[in-house]
């Protein structure tokens, strides 16, 4: 259809509804819940008998105005809210990001730490002023990737407890696509101290060619008080691409970090790793999410100029702690991991900051959300501001 | 009379139908789901997980429905088919999610929220993906912000303990230490999380760490970052660490996902986990919210 032709359609199709919309009341959703996100200040009694009834300044017609422009008030806080988040969030683009706006990324291959009561599943109660604390390294392994658990018991003033290791197995979980149950395989639990640690290669086990999620069910005796603690790891055997040659560059007014890989399997791969300075800071995380053709190719990890100018890290910078894995779209396991690479990887050269650009990230992206945030703020604006008022 | 209010309606219908094929704004409500589910997948009309359908929740309320049973990332192509439906070109949406449906929305931005997405044309057929609008992408949806009622983002203890059924896919997802590990939950494209955590848990209180809502504790209705779980509860306990409210890290200096921010902390222990298919417990809080704010 020509533009001028669609134009006029729509046009004649909006006057048609105006026109032909029912002129009776129909009562707006947001009126007939009357919900609100913070309570209204209660309105102020105003004297009654110098108002007629019926007229638009009556108590009751006063009262829904001023209602009327807190909520108003509320929305505009909050769409104020959305906007300035929204534009502090991206001065630097979400690939490259302060590492303090990451907190549980810092340290990603730092055991999983938890405190669980001693119990059997199903039971109403758990075995009272005893906590069993656990230890977990991964969760998503690949490969010839290896697990490390770990088990203790506490009391509740945190002194260690002796503690049974009576059975340790490890079992697939039941999944739709492929037959379950096979075999249970046995753990071998060592013990020093009162902390009890295993170890579990599925790749030289049973489950070599198996994924999905692996259990390793701990059953556990405190003092002849049994429980039970589960360890869940998701194994996938595809190990998608391996590992290559880093270095760095300046280039578009940033620092890249350009990371090698064989791709064995092509898809679309999440590299992620951290950028410490000189001294060892953390300072920045750094993430690329792209599809990746087979063979030889580069993940490029962009520290962005201004954050480098802001943040002011002492050069050279430190690339540490890599991790990478395939994303399998609608799949269960729905990644396919590459060995981790632990410690810094990396060290680039010393680069002046003032090389780097202090301009704010720019997308069609950022503009699309700026514009349509401040659209918001804007009409709001108006409608607080008209004379007749809400 | 009557007769003649009709016509005008069908008019009005009519005109209506031509705009909403032309490339209008539209904003939109998505509702996401958690475990059971119990809508139709792809009937975005469906708010049987809810509640009644003709309950006010949001401008132009839309139910994203999921299992519930199966794995985040084996049912993530239906929130995907929705964002692309309601959120691209000239659309823009508010998402509410409850419970494993904050598990689904952060999975879905943090992995897939800078991928190129068509831009489509709001009419979903029966599977709920709707065709291309002028064949143009764009990268990301287009959100302005998520209210979360009781979020599993962080996992749930009862999920470690294999107090749920082993047989169901996504109960392993809830493990605390895998639904951490499950994404980055800090990177939510910059949308805000609008948490609210419920505290009227009791059956579970021994298992669930702090306060509960007797399926999820404060640690993730509360949206506090980590990789395992913690106890955090009310001011009026002395003995335990305050969820804080709005984005600053919880009383003991232990930091909340960026870009969440606690909402409502249920002080009065008054609001459990449960919608019980009438807009209950935390749901109907955030009900209350999108009915006021998402318009």
């Amino acid at each position: 259809m020509k533009p001028a032709l669609w134009l006029a359609s729509a046009a004649l199709a909006g006057l048609l509804a105006w026109w032909a919309w029912p002129r009776t009341a129909l009562l707006p959703e947001a009126v007939a819940a009357g919900g609100q996100h913070l309570a209204l200040p209660a309105a102020a009694p105003l004297p009654a008998a110098s108002r007629p009834q019926g007229s638009p300044f009556t108590d009751a017609a006063l009262r829904e105005r001023l209602a009327q422009r807190d909520m108003l008030l509320q929305r505009l806080e909050r769409a104020r809210l959305t906007l300035a988040t929204y534009r502090a969030q991206t001065v630097y683009p979400h690939e490259s990001r302060p590492i303090g706006q990451h907190p549980d990324q810092v340290h990603p291959f730092a055991p999983i730490t938890e405190s669980l009561p001693l119990r059997f599943p199903g039971t109403k109660a758990a075995v009272p002023g005893v906590r069993i604390l656990t230890t977990q390294d991964r969760v998503f392994m690949s490969g010839e990737e290896v697990v490390k658990v770990s088990v203790s018991a506490q009391d509740e003033a945190g002194k260690t407890l002796p503690l049974l290791v009576t059975r340790a197995v490890a079992f697939d979980l039941p999944d739709p696509r492929q037959v379950a149950g096979r075999p249970q395989l046995a753990l071998n639990f060592t013990g020093s101290d009162g902390v009890y640690s295993a170890q579990f290669q599925p790749s030289q086990t049973a489950f070599a060619d198996f994924a999905g999620t692996l259990r390793l069910q701990v059953t556990l005796s405190q003092d002849g008080k049994q429980g039970i603690v589960n360890f869940d790891v998701v194994y996938q055997p595809l190990v998608p691409a391996e590992w290559g040659a880093i270095s760095d560059r300046a280039a578009e007014g940033s620092l890249d970090f350009l990371v090698g890989l064989n791709v064995k399997q092509a898809g679309r791969y999440v590299v992620t790793a951290r950028v410490d300075d000189t001294k060892g800071a953390p300072f920045a995380l750094v993430t690329f999410n792209d599809e990746l053709g087979g063979g030889a190719q580069v993940a490029r990890l962009r520290v962005f100029g201004k954050l480098l100018r802001d943040g002011a890290p002492a050069m050279p910078l430190r690339l540490r702690d890599l991790q990478g894995f395939l994303l399998l779209q609608d799949r269960f396991p729905d990644r396919a991991m590459l060995a981790r690479r632990e410690g810094v990887v990396h060290r680039s050269a010393s680069y002046p900051l003032k090389g780097f650009s202090d301009a704010e990230w720019t997308s069609e992206e950022r503009d699309r959300y700026l514009a349509e945030l401040g659209k918001d703020v804007s009409q709001l604006e108006g409608q607080l501001a008209r004379p007749s008022g809400p | 009379m009557q007769r003649q209010v009709l016509s005008r309606r069908l008019l009005a219908g009519l005109g209506i139908a031509v705009l909403a094929g032309a490339t209008f704004a539209t904003n939109y409500s998505l509702w996401i789901n958690g475990r059971t589910g119990g809508g139709v997948a792809g009937n975005y009309a469906d708010f049987s997980y809810w509640g009644p359908a003709g309950t006010a929740a949001g401008v132009n309320k839309k139910a994203v429905n999921w299992d519930g049973y199966n794995h985040i990332s084996d049912q993530n192509y239906l929130i995907r088919n929705a964002l692309d439906c309601y959120c691209t070109g000239t659309n823009w949406c508010y998402v509410a999610a409850h419970s494993a449906g904050d598990l689904m929305i952060g999975y879905t931005l943090s992995l897939y929220g800078g991928t190129s997405r068509y831009k489509k044309n709001a009419t979903p057929g029966t599977d709920g993906s709707c065709a291309n609008s002028d064949g143009t992408t764009q990268t990301g949806w287009n959100i302005k912000w998520v209210n979360v009622a009781a979020g599993a983002g962080g996992g749930s203890e009862l999920a470690n303990a294999g107090d749920w059924a082993l047989s169901e896919p996504l109960v392993s997802d809830l493990k605390t230490g895998t639904a951490r590990a499950l994404y980055d939950h800090n990177n939510t494209r910059a949308k805000m999380f609008y948490m609210w955590a419920g505290a009227k848990g009791t059956l579970y209180s021994f298992v669930l760490p702090g306060q509960d809502d007797e399926v999820v504790a404060y640690h993730s209705s509360g949206g506090i970052s980590g990789s395992g779980g913690g106890s955090y509860c009310n001011p009026s306990d002395w003995f335990c660490n305050d969820l804080t409210l709005g984005t600053a890290a919880a009383q003991g200096g232990k930091a909340k996902w960026s870009n969440h921010s606690v909402a409502f902390r249920d002080n009065g222990e008054a609001y459990n986990h449960y919608a019980n298919g009438n807009w209950q417990g935390v749901v109907g809080l955030v009900r209350n919210d999108m009915v006021s704010f998402a318009k």
